[in-house]
């Protein structure tokens, strides 16, 4: 069975920001919601790395365990997804997950957090794949249709990748040969467990 | 609880916008190219019921390969248009009104030819832009000049108007050599004043990937840029030291025999005089001037010479410089030095600006060409006259009957002499009547998809926006011209299309042709620019000359007919090849050409290069492939091979100009030859060759001129290039600095240099405007403003920033304007990351900008981007600009504060070097 | 000295994450309570579609 997984390879991250703005683009993520961000260390110095982050979808999800209504739940392809018509906007998910993936709207008068949004590795929720209801509270389902995430599909040095986790390690353990260097799989010892 | 993360409330008027279901009706897929920058990317939008509603990877693309920077990511927002321009405005005593289309162009149109009347045709300045289509821009620079004017220009004028000078006047074409996806076989990829990582980021796939293959990646910048994170060696250098610079590496090239001698002694002319110059470029000399030290400069040549081919990469930070022809000129000696030219992973990769700016360059947008760069001698006019079929007699007498220049002692029509530049139009403005080389001086301004504050001199750009009768915007957006000035009346929003929103060519930075298709129909009330031009000749009277050979339907010149018109004509920089129906064919091929070489393997393009990169000579019945790497000898011209052009006569000085024992693959002439005349042709013997139908157009004709295309097929059945087989000029005799020397910039702090190396002196008329070197350099303003300014891109918003500000998703990731400071100076200031600063330069400009506090600039320098607008002097703009049409992200231009200062050559304007004095706000 | 620092940051930390654990570790994770994620394609199909897909659009090429 397929496992999904990401991995930003931090030699070739450029922060572009494409990964950002190809999600905004394709589920129309409003203003101040970021399913995906670029992270940069030591900015402006020799030594200088970029790494895109959104949720990793994690092996024994964190926030699946702390979830108090129970909301989450992992695909046959190890996506990590939840159901917005229970999910309560309690925040636990935030402490818990290890990127600071999850994010909530503003929603209401008072302040009040809205449902909890974060990366889908674009398959949707568990609404009938690509319904109305499925895009209008997840946005698009690619996997669904055969795609993989437009993040990595468009990333600008093709430094994200999205895809089964084999052959997503394969193909950059080769660059990694090609070029030297010790390979650098970002998150994957905190994220994944298979 | 509220560490997390929620949205920001005051940008709740980012509107939450719907998705659109698949089930909602057929989906059709469009191709198209990125509209941002010149690498052209490939964009491939999915369209329902007329609506953009989704964007996909262009895997299948040669360029990217599905890939995207930020922008291009981004390009679907087009189809929300939120903050467009909605209807044609008007500025009435203080007040946007809505008007029409027709009453618009009714009293626009009446009142320049009213101003024609009292001032001259000259009085009327046609700013153009390099977000034509190739199309529109051809017959944008036509319409101009039946208008009657050399006065009308582009961005390319204040982006890499010197490289073009330069590399033209060295070996024969203005452009980038190689390709993007070339510099996978580089293995040395030398970047000095770019940032491509942030401007051209698709390209830094290709670099990466020579990198990866054991490419060497040096940059030479002020700034530790996104691109010089990436470096194998990173050099930081002085702004406005580079041709010492480079003179440094030249210098232990020479001293250590490192230069290629048969390269040079076949295919260049004028080494020996370079290396008189280079010999006092001592590691001394040029870390005192530069900063650099000897070790650095050293392992950058030794690297260079160790790793062959390599090519050299740059952009604005080498261009805009008051010395940007001699810094670009000295770049392609270097490259000429280590014989690194016509070869895969060589070559000079100059890296375009906007997507269509090497087409809008090519077709002319330009003050001093027509199309095709045939310039403006009564040559010129002629074959265009000949082209468009309408009489010559008529064009002259459109234009200003008097003189006002003198050649060689006769005085000379405006017809023929440099219009205006862009960089200077402010000062056709405000400069005294008396010391202008027109009539009068410019009484309306047409600002045609232009960022003002892409342009420095802030302060004197409004006087002089204030100070004409006229202003006409012709915009997606409103602009920051729409707002910058504080006029009461006579200004006219005019709402053009985007480039998807209407279809035709444009021309990527290696000079590969593209064809893009419409997307969706035009937003609101928006009118492709051909669409408004035609209007304008309408009203003009001039539309039926205009479109004599163009199919012209409900007002909208037809786009085929417009390429097959420049077909015919271009054939100076072979875009004669490019029909509709071949770029066509190719785009429904991408699938077909290879990610390296650019050439499609097998299916119904075999064989071509993606683009069909000009050259692509003759007439499309030639089947010519397009030239891939320019200069390349190995292979024959029918295969896209070329040597150098004979540009500059065959002799000089007793020197042979011609190459000397180097041809392209088989050429029956195994040597040197000048370019092809008919004359030519019937002395080689080969004139018989033609048609009796060539014949008679080519008698008396030259390569460029004959419109038969019968001159070009036989001398490349021949083997031989069109434009002859040349050397390589390193030394340019009509410039003003034949071999590039080192000029302190105008606003230096390094005042201990000035005497040594010292700039031009004042000139009293220079694209017709009297224009200022050694008397601003003269004064010392180092004292009062101590830290060298210097600016650039960021990779969310292109140019003035106005579109890409108001898309949301951009704009969301760059809020706010900002300078980056050097943490000493910051402290020696009292300035605190993060807080609000006022940058004062010399001239009077000042702006407020929070302070970035980084180690990215050096001590004593300090970095602005320029594509913000809509502040003014520590004001928002905000309500001067027609309600809902305000980008979501507005700020200070840096422009306010940038000041005087014109290349020698193109009047390219200086931003790379100034001063300023930074205190907190 | 240095002990004594070490155990104030220890402290604070104990603190701190008691509060924490208050909220979340008493949580006994359940069983997933939502809708059921119903999917169009079978694991197997959209498996080979999508690697067919990573080859066409991530790889160099
Ligand atoms: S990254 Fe965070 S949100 Fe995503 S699965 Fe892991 S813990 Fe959950
Ligand atoms: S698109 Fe790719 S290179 Fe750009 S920031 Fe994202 S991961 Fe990095
Ligand atoms: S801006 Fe340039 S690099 Fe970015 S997607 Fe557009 S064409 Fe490609």
């Amino acid at each position: 069975m397929a496992r999904m997984k990401f991995l930003c390879d931090a030699e070739r991250c450029i922060e572009c920001n494409a990964c950002v703005t190809a999600c905004k683009n394709e589920h129309e993520v409003p203003w101040g919601i970021n399913r995906r961000r670029v992270v940069t260390i030591d900015d402006g110095i020799p030594g200088e790395k970029s790494i895109s982050v959104a949720c990793m979808h994690c092996t024994d999800a964190p926030c699946q365990a702390v979830c108090p209504v129970d909301c989450f739940y992992t695909t046959d392809d190890g996506v990590v997804l939840h159901d917005k018509d229970i999910c309560i906007g309690c925040g636990y998910c935030f402490y818990a997950c290890p990127f600071g993936a999850p994010q909530y709207p503003q929603e209401g008068a008072f302040g009040a957090r809205g449902k909890m949004d974060k990366c889908t590795f674009c398959a949707g929720g568990p609404e009938p794949d690509n319904s109305q209801a499925e895009l209008d509270k997840y946005g698009r389902n690619r996997l669904a249709e055969g795609k993989l995430p437009l993040c990595a599909e468009m990333c600008s040095t093709k430094a994200l990748l999205a895809g089964d986790g084999d052959i997503v390690a394969d193909l950059f353990r080769s660059r990694v040969v090609r070029r030297g260097g010790r390979p650098d799989t970002w998150g994957w010892n905190t994220a994944y467990k298979d | 609880m509220s560490l997390l993360p929620t949205a920001m409330i005051n940008k709740a008027d980012a509107a939450q916008r719907r998705q659109h279901s698949y089930d909602e009706g057929e989906i059709t897929k469009k191709r198209s190219v990125c509209t941002h920058c010149s690498v052209g990317c490939g964009v491939v939008a999915e369209v329902q019921n007329g609506v953009w509603i989704g964007q996909e990877p262009s895997f299948d693309h040669p360029f990217n390969l599905g890939s995207h920077c930020a922008k291009g990511a981004s390009v679907r927002e087009h189809g929300h248009g939120d903050k467009r321009l909605k209807y044609p405005m008007k500025k009435v005593a203080g007040e946007w009104q809505r008007i029409s289309w027709d009453q618009a162009i009714d009293e626009i149109g009446d009142q320049m030819l009213a101003i024609r009347e009292s001032a001259g045709p000259d009085s009327v300045y046609w700013l153009g832009s390099a977000k034509f289509n190739n199309e529109q821009a051809y017959l944008f620079r036509k319409f101009a000049a039946f208008w009657g004017s050399n006065n009308v220009d582009h961005q390319a004028r204040i982006c890499h108007s010197t490289t073009v000078a330069g590399v033209a006047n060295t070996w024969g074409f203005g452009a980038m050599t190689n390709s993007y996806n070339d510099i996978h076989n580089s293995k040395c990829i030398f970047i000095i004043g770019a940032n491509p990582a942030e401007a051209h980021p698709v390209s830094l796939q290709h670099i990466l990937r020579g990198k990866e293959r054991g490419g060497k990646v040096i940059v030479v910048d002020p700034r530790f840029s996104r691109t010089a994170a990436h470096a194998d060696h990173y050099i930081r250098i002085r702004p406005g030291a580079d041709i010492p610079f480079v003179w440094g590496m030249i210098w232990h090239m020479f001293q250590n025999g490192w230069e290629d001698e048969q390269f040079i002694n076949q295919r260049v002319y004028g080494m020996d005089e370079i290396r008189a110059e280079v010999a006092k470029w001592t590691p001394d000399e040029v870390e005192r001037v530069t900063g650099v030290k000897e070790a650095d400069v050293f392992q950058a040549a030794k690297t260079m010479y160790e790793h062959k081919p390599g090519t050299v990469v740059w952009c604005m930070g080498i261009t805009q410089h008051t010395v940007g022809n001699s810094n670009t000129r000295a770049l392609c000696i270097l490259q000429l030095v280590l014989g690194n030219m016509g070869v895969s992973g060589g070559g000079t990769n100059i890296f375009r600006g906007h997507d269509n700016v090497q087409g809008a360059t090519d077709f002319g947008v330009t003050s001093n060409s027509l199309p095709g760069y045939y310039g403006l001698s009564q040559d010129a006019w002629e074959h265009w006259a000949r082209v468009w079929d309408v009489d010559y007699n008529w064009i002259a007498s459109q234009f200003d009957q008097a003189s006002y220049e003198e050649l060689n002692g006769s005085p000379v029509s405006p017809m023929f002499t440099n219009g205006i530049t862009v960089s200077r139009w402010i000062d056709g403005v405000l400069e005294d009547p008396e010391n202008i080389t027109q009539k009068d001086i410019l009484r309306a301004m047409v600002l045609w998809g232009h960022a003002p504050n892409s342009q420095t001199r802030g302060p004197e750009m409004k006087a002089a926006m204030e100070k004409l009768d006229l202003l006409v915007i012709v915009d997606p957006f409103p602009t920051v011209s729409a707002v910058m000035n504080d006029r009461q009346d006579n200004v006219y929003l005019l709402p053009a299309a985007t480039q998807f929103e209407t279809y035709g060519s444009l021309t990527s930075s290696n000079r590969s042709v593209q064809w893009r298709e419409q997307i969706m129909a035009p937003l609101f009330e928006s009118l492709p620019d051909h669409n408004i031009i035609y209007r304008f000749a309408e009203k003009f009277g001039f539309a039926d000359q205009l479109c004599k050979h163009i199919a012209v339907n409900d007002g909208e010149p037809l786009i085929e007919d417009i390429t097959r018109e420049y077909n015919r004509g271009m054939w100076a920089c072979g875009y004669t090849g490019q029909t509709p129906e071949r770029l066509k064919l190719q785009l429904a091929n991408l699938h077909t050409f290879n990610k390296t070489t650019l050439k499609a393997e097998g299916g119904p393009c075999d064989g071509e290069f993606y683009g069909l990169p000009w050259p692509c000579w003759g007439t499309a019945e030639m089947k010519h492939p397009g030239t891939h790497i320019l200069y390349d000898t190995s292979i024959p011209v029918a295969e896209g091979g070329s040597p150098f052009r004979a540009r500059f006569g065959v002799e000089r000085e007793g020197q042979n100009l011609l190459a000397e024992g180097s041809w392209t693959a088989g050429s029956e002439i195994e040597d040197g030859y000048p370019e092809f005349t008919s004359d030519m042709l019937k002395e080689l013997g080969w004139w018989n060759d033609l048609t009796a139908e060539e014949k008679a157009e080519a008698e008396g004709k030259n390569w460029k001129t004959d419109l038969s295309g019968g001159i070009q097929r036989v001398a490349i059945k021949h083997g031989c290039a069109p434009y002859g087989n040349a050397k390589a000029r390193a030394i340019v005799w009509q410039f003003p600095d034949p071999v590039p020397i080192h000029r302190e910039p105008l606003y230096t702090p390094r005042r201990d240099l000035v005497a040594e190396y010292p700039t031009y002196e004042d000139r009293r008329n220079f694209y017709r405007l009297p224009t200022r070197y050694g008397s601003i350099q003269a004064q010392d303003f180092s004292q009062e403003f101590p830290l060298i300014m210097t600016s650039g891109r960021l990779v969310e918003y292109e140019g003035g920033g106005e579109e890409t500000r108001s898309n949301p998703w951009l704009a969301e990731l760059q809020q706010d304007m900002f300078i980056e400071i050097n943490p000493a100076d910051a402290n020696n200031a009292g300035i605190r990351d993060g807080r609000q600063v006022w940058v004062e330069g010399p001239e009077g400009g000042a702006v407020k900008v929070m302070a970035m506090v980084t180690p990215r600039v050096e001590r004593g320098v300090v970095f602005m981007p320029f594509h913000f607008g809509g502040h003014y002097q520590g004001e928002d703009l905000k309500d001067k600009y027609p309600e809902g049409t305000a980008p979501y992200v507005r700020g200070e231009s840096c422009n306010v504060v940038f000041t005087y200062g014109y290349d020698s050559v193109t009047a390219m304007q200086e931003t790379k070097v100034s001063l300023c004095r930074v205190r907190p706000a | 000295m240095m002990k004594k620092i070490i155990s104030i940051v220890f402290a604070t930390f104990i603190l701190s994450a008691c509060y924490e654990d208050t909220s979340v570790t008493l949580h006994e994770p359940g069983v997933y309570k939502g809708k059921r994620d119903t999917q169009t394609m079978p694991a197997e199909e959209r498996e080979a579609l999508l690697k067919q897909r990573f080859n066409q659009v991530q790889t160099d090429r």
